[in-house]
Parts: C-alpha cells; structure tokens; sequence
C-alpha cells in the first residue's frame, strides 16, 4: 500500500482581520508557492528574455505557460517524449497552463463555439478546422504537466451585453468541468482548477461559483474578466466571487497584473494572479515603479542617470541607469530582458510586501500608503475607494 | 595597461599578458585572447542576446568589451555628461572597455568617404567622424583600450586608389589623434592601439608602417585593419587568402606590442593568426552562427563526443532531440539546451 500525496495542499498562514486578505502556502507536486503570488507568463515555453536559472535566482515559485501555444508547438507528443515542459524548459519550480480556449477566442477570428469544443481555423499551414474539446485541452495540459492545469470554459467576451448567451456559457462552462475532470489523466500530479464565469451578470456568476464548488477541486478561478468592463464592475465580481468560493481553497483571478488591481483584489480575497502585462510591457520599454510607470523611450530620459528605482533590489537597479536603458530600449532583445528583470522584481516585491504585511497585521496601513504613493495627491479613482470600504480599508 | 610579451620571435605563435590596469590591479588577462563582441545598432556595449548578467552565469573571469563605436553614437550626448566610465555606464564595470569603430558583424557599406573623415552608421543613419570629433567621443567615454581613427575600408579586391587613399587618410588620422592622445588628462591610462591599413597591397602596408613608426612611442598595440569590410562575409575568407599580407604586416610591426584582428572569422582562421602571432581577435564569430541558429560542435575538450563541426537547431531533425548541444560539453548552453530549443522555435 503505499498512500498517495495530495498534489495541491493549501495552509492559511495568516489572515487579515480588517479584509479579505489572506497569507497562504500551497505546495504542489514541484514545490511550494508563497501566496498572494503574481505568476508571469512563458507563453512557449520560456518566459522571454529570462532564463531559468535567472527565475530561480529571482526567489520565482510559480509561472504560466501557454496550452494553445504549446500544443501547436512542439506539439503534446514531442513534450510527452520530452518528459514534460518542466524538463523541456529545464524549470524545475511550479507550473499552471490555461486550457487555450481563450486564445481560441481572442486570436483567431474564425472561432465557434458549440457544446462539442471550440471550433478553429488552425494556424498551422494547412489551416485545417481544428476542434478543441475539453477533453482535448486536458490531454494536452496532461502531456504539458503543470501542477495546475485549467478546465476549458466557454469564454464570453466580458462586454457583451447578451445574458442567454452568458447563461449559455455559465452552464455549459459548468458542463465542460465535468468532462475535463473525467478526462483528466494525472489527478496525483496535477490539479485542475475550474473558472467561475458569469461575466457582469451577478446572478450568473453567483450560480456558477455555486455550481463549481460543489466539485472535487482543490482550488478556482475567476475567469471571463479583465477583458475591457469598468472598474466598477470588475471589482464588484471579484468580491461576488471570493465571497461564495471557500476559504480553504486557492482563489485565482485570472489576466490580472496592474498593481493597484493587485492590492485592491488581494484585499478581496484573491491568491493568485498571471498577466503578460509586467513582461510585455517591458518589451515596450515600460519600467514600474511604485510610483507609476516610466516609459523609457521618452526624451527626459536621455541625460536621467539614476537607476529606474534607487530602492529596487534588481540587477537592472544595481548595474544600469535610466539614460543608459532608454538609449538601447526596443532596438535589440537584451534592453527588453534588462527591463523583464525589474518589472518581474517589481512584481515579486510588490507581492512579498502584501504578504509581509498581513502577516504583521498591517495590511491596511500598507494599501492606504500604496494608494497614497500612486495617487500622492489624493485624487483615488472611484474604483479604488468603494472597492477597499467595501472590505473596510480607509484611504489616507 | 601594458603588455608583456613572452617570446620574441618575430610571426610565430606567442604567449603574453595585458596587466597593471588603471583601477583593477589584481586583473590580469591572458593572450591569446578574445574580446567579448557587443552589439552596434543602438544595441550599445551588450553582448548580444546575453546581458552582462547572463554572462556572469559563463564566467566570472574579467573580460575585454569590445564597444564598436557605430552603437554608441547615440549616447554621445549623454555620456558628456556622465561621470564614469563607459564600463560603468553600460553596466558592466569590472569588464575592460575597448572602444572599436565598426561593428565586426555588421557589414561596412563601400564608398561613402569624404576626405579625412569617416563613416559610420548608426540608428540615424550615416555619421561621419574626424579625428577631432572620434577624440573628443573617446575622451568622453574613457575607455581602458580604443583603437585609433581609421579608414579601414578595403577588402582582397580594392583598387590601388581606394587603398592608397586609406593609407594617406589613415596616416593623417593617426598623427592628429596621437598628438591629442598625448595631451589628453583623462586618456593617460588607455591603451592606444593604432589600426594598419594598406587593404591586400603589400606596398601599401610598408608605407604606412614606415609612416607610423616614424613616431610610434605612445602606441600600446596594432590592429591589424583593412582586410575586409566586416560583416559575415568574414568567415567565408581562406586562410591562404589572408596569410600573406598578415605575415608581411606582422613581420614589420614591433615585436613587443600588442597585435589585435577583428572580424568574425572561423575558427581555422583563428588559429592561423595565432600562429603568426596574433594575440587579441573577437567574439563576433558566435553572434553571426547565431543568427543563423547554428551551433558549433567540434571538439576542443577531449570529453566532448562529436561527429560534427556545426549544427543547425532549425533543422527539423532536432525537434525530438533532447540530447544537449555537445556532448560532454559543460557550457551553459547544453546545461539549459531546452531552453536554446524553444527560443529557436519561436521564430
């Protein structure tokens, strides 16, 4: 006999008692991630312009790796054969991939969806019609192996006025879970986490959250926004959502990076997050700071010879100055990976002080002197103050 | 800088050490060498596609930049106003700086000149430099090395005009720079390296020599300069091409200096050179193999197993391939191999 380790156990190591906050750890089959976490992405298999080894260094936990990328290449039989994408990229920390129905929908025109899978137009040469059912999308996060792997849900965009449409997507993201967690091969390694949809309509989401907790799952996803609502609307989901979703498991909020959303929507409740943001921005010669965002193209930055930060801990701090990036940004790949460097940083610091500062009980003081920081005179959207009262956060 | 030379026979392979470097005393480096090529474009003073971070995880031993004018050009402003050294400013101070004014990978385009004064090209298109405005950007950057202002723009098939007007260009450039070098404060540290020009013209080469060794007191080392207009093309050049204008030059030039050749030449070329005693060359070789995706996989380690001399990872052949570069090789490449994969996947 020998006993089977659960591949997802989740401890809550600290809890805010003003918020929602919370401080967690969850260990998965390849390690342990400190949470609230920020996940950056690796679409294909290496997160641009950073190595591995680098990552690691970083004190990095957990990254995202893109299934619809992946699975048109290589291909889920040559990572199969490769042991998996964590020896194919030689990382060795954890790894979530999303289903690929989202770049189903937002890359390719031609999709359609019907209560079979996702119907496209491949990108492959022989642009045949390709369709990707949930069971197809666990297969291929199956082959990948990340240590969190995603149900395929029938992605709405989250502007779209049309309720049947979204009470169609709501049950039949509801149905797909069912069969990816029939399909699901590695259930001791792997965990798939279902997504709470629903977009706007709040009856629509609260009955999906419902639906989806009553399944065997160690953890969840908030899924269907940050897709171009107001933040009005988008806040209010979140809190709908973390409110139903049980405290004992992960909450993840997907496609959210800004900062700002990150304090608010860690005050609510959330664990996780992914965004290309950070890293895309970089590519764009876009550093961050806690005091906003620096685009190093600008003129003002030829004869700037401070750091990007004077307290940021990064290389790039240590070794460059803004003069310098903003004559070599966006012409040749090493600017974008000097930048990369801060902006994960940046993220990662960010996301170390939230948790440092709930579990010194101070996690209100910390977002009132964030938000202070970022809007220095005091002119907080909207957003930003109803979202923190409604979790009894005062701004200064 | 100095350098110290161990044998002093003249066009034979030879061991020698650059040291008692301004600021880094405990820093020694070992000729042969190679200076680690970094980019043109506004890529300024970055290995290509390894951040002096990256480069770190290679090797810790303190390295030679070579900093082809053509990608600084764009900090030429900001960099007056700048306290430090170009190594500190392309953030990599424990690295030595050598200032070059081409880009070895990148081809010279032809033609172009004006009288005394240079092209080069930059992300804003053709600049011309004379020797007052390449001074003044060297005094600026204070690098520890950086060659003399040169016409360098012949190649195996230039006419007898074009290489005779590189030299009397050059033979200007090098007195008017030497003389500044001689006044210059903040240069009287930097190791000056006077180009060699004379393109395939044996005539030509022993003019020029006899004209700059007239006065060569100040002068540290030479490069050995006009043998090709830079660019790819370089590695395709037959060693039997080159060998006889390189001992002719090699055989004029004083023993006791540095000589230094730039280009992306292939590995036997490299070797040839070095027998003829040629102490300093780039590592530009490895950016052009790059960009064509191509690795180099002949033995130099006696654990390295191989059959081939250069692999090409687009080769579909690969794609099931999870055996690192070269085997038995412990470089950071074949240790993160996979990685070296899906980046040439990607395009």
């Amino acid at each position: 006999m020998t006993t089977t380790k659960s591949p997802l156990i989740f401890n809550i190591v600290a809890e805010c008692p003003t918020s929602k906050a919370r401080v967690s750890r969850m260990t998965l089959h390849h390690g342990s991630v400190d949470l609230p976490v920020f996940m950056p992405v690796g679409t294909q298999g290496t997160l641009k312009g950073m190595l591995p080894e680098q990552l690691e260094k970083l004190g990095l936990q957990i990254m995202l790796a893109n299934t619809y990328h992946l699975g048109t290449k290589p291909g889920p039989e040559i990572l199969e054969q490769a042991g998996g994408l964590h020896k194919f990229m030689n990382w060795n920390g954890c790894l979530l991939t999303d289903s690929g129905g989202f770049q189903m929908v937002s890359l390719l025109k031609l999709a359609e969806i019907t209560e079979e899978g996702v119907r496209f137009q491949s990108l492959n040469e022989h642009k045949a019609e390709v369709m990707l059912t949930p069971e197809h999308s666990i297969g291929i996060q199956n082959a990948i192996g990340a240590d969190i792997i995603m149900q395929l849900d029938d992605v709405v965009k989250t502007t779209n006025p049309n309720k049947k449409r979204i009470e169609e997507s709501v049950h039949r993201t509801t149905r797909w879970l069912d069969r990816c967690l029939k399909a699901h091969k590695k259930p001791d390694t792997q965990n798939i986490f279902p997504i709470v949809q629903g977009t706007l309509y709040e009856d629509l989401r609260e009955q999906s959250a419902k639906d989806h907790i009553q399944r065997d799952v160690r953890g969840f996803a908030i899924g269907g926004l940050s897709g171009g609502e107001s933040k009005d609307d988008f806040w209010r989901m979140v809190h709908l959502s973390t409110d139903i979703l049980p405290k004992e498991k992960p909450r993840y909020l997907m496609g959210v990076g800004f900062a700002e959303d990150l304090v608010v929507c860690c005050a609510l409740g959330v664990d996780m997050f992914d965004c290309v943001f950070p890293t895309r921005t970089a590519r764009f010669g876009c550093a961050l700071t806690r005091t906003g965002q620096l685009n190093l193209k600008k003129e003002q930055f030829k004869k700037d010879f401070r750091p990007i930060d004077e307290n940021c801990p990064c290389n790039t701090c240590k070794n460059y100055t803004r003069a310098y990036l903003s004559g070599i940004v966006t012409v040749l790949p090493v600017a974008c990976h000097l930048i990369t460097e801060h902006n994960l940083v940046f993220q990662m610091s960010l996301m170390k002080d939230i948790r440092e500062s709930i579990k010194t009980n101070k996690f209100p003081q910390f977002v009132a002197k964030f938000m202070l920081d970022l809007y220095p005179d005091k002119n907080y959207p909207t957003w930003i103050r109803d979202s923190l009262s409604a979790v009894n956060i005062k701004l200064l | 800088m100095k350098f110290y030379v161990e044998s002093l026979t003249k066009c034979s392979q030879r061991l020698g050490t650059l040291s008692e470097i301004e600021g880094k005393p405990s820093v020694a480096i070992r000729t042969p060498a190679v200076m680690l090529h970094t980019q043109k474009l506004s890529q300024g003073g970055q290995i290509p596609h390894i951040t002096h971070e990256v480069f770190r995880l290679v090797s810790r031993k303190p390295q030679i930049l070579q900093i082809p004018l053509a990608g600084m050009h764009t900090f030429k402003e900001a960099i007056q106003y700048y306290e430090g050294t170009i190594s500190s400013f392309i953030g990599s101070k424990d690295s030595l700086s050598c200032l070059t004014l081409q880009d070895p990978c990148n081809i010279t385009k032809q033609g172009h000149h004006s009288s005394l004064k240079v092209p080069i090209w930059t992300k804003n298109g053709k600049v011309y430099y004379d020797a007052k405005s390449y001074m003044d950007v060297v005094e600026s950057f204070k690098p520890d090395m950086y060659f003399l202002l040169s016409d360098g723009d012949t190649n195996i098939s230039s006419s007898e005009k074009r290489v005779s007007k590189s030299v009397s260009n050059t033979i200007s450039f090098y007195k008017d720079c030497l003389e500044r070098h001689r006044k210059s404060e903040v240069l009287k540290h930097s190791f000056v390296i006077a180009p060699v020009v004379g393109g395939y013209k044996h005539l030509a080469r022993e003019k020029y020599i006899e004209a700059m060794l007239e006065d060569v007191r100040d002068v540290d080392g030479f490069l050995i300069d006009g043998l090709h207009n830079n660019g790819p093309e370089t590695e395709f050049l037959e060693f039997h091409e080159i060998e006889p204008i390189v001992q002719c030059i090699v055989d004029k030039l004083p023993v006791e200096k540095l000589h230094v050749v730039q280009g992306c030449w292939n590995p036997v070329n490299i070797i040839g050179m070095v027998e003829l005693g040629i102490d300093l060359f780039d590592t530009s070789y490895c950016h052009i193999l790059t960009e064509r995706s191509a690795a180099m996989t002949f033995a130099i380690e006696p654990t390295e197993r191989t059959n081939a001399y250069e692999i090409n990872l687009r080769d579909a052949k690969y794609v099931d391939d999870f055996q690192p570069i070269l085997l038995g090789c412990d470089c950071l490449s074949c240790a993160i191999m996979c990685t070296i994969t899906c980046d040439s996947l990607k395009k």
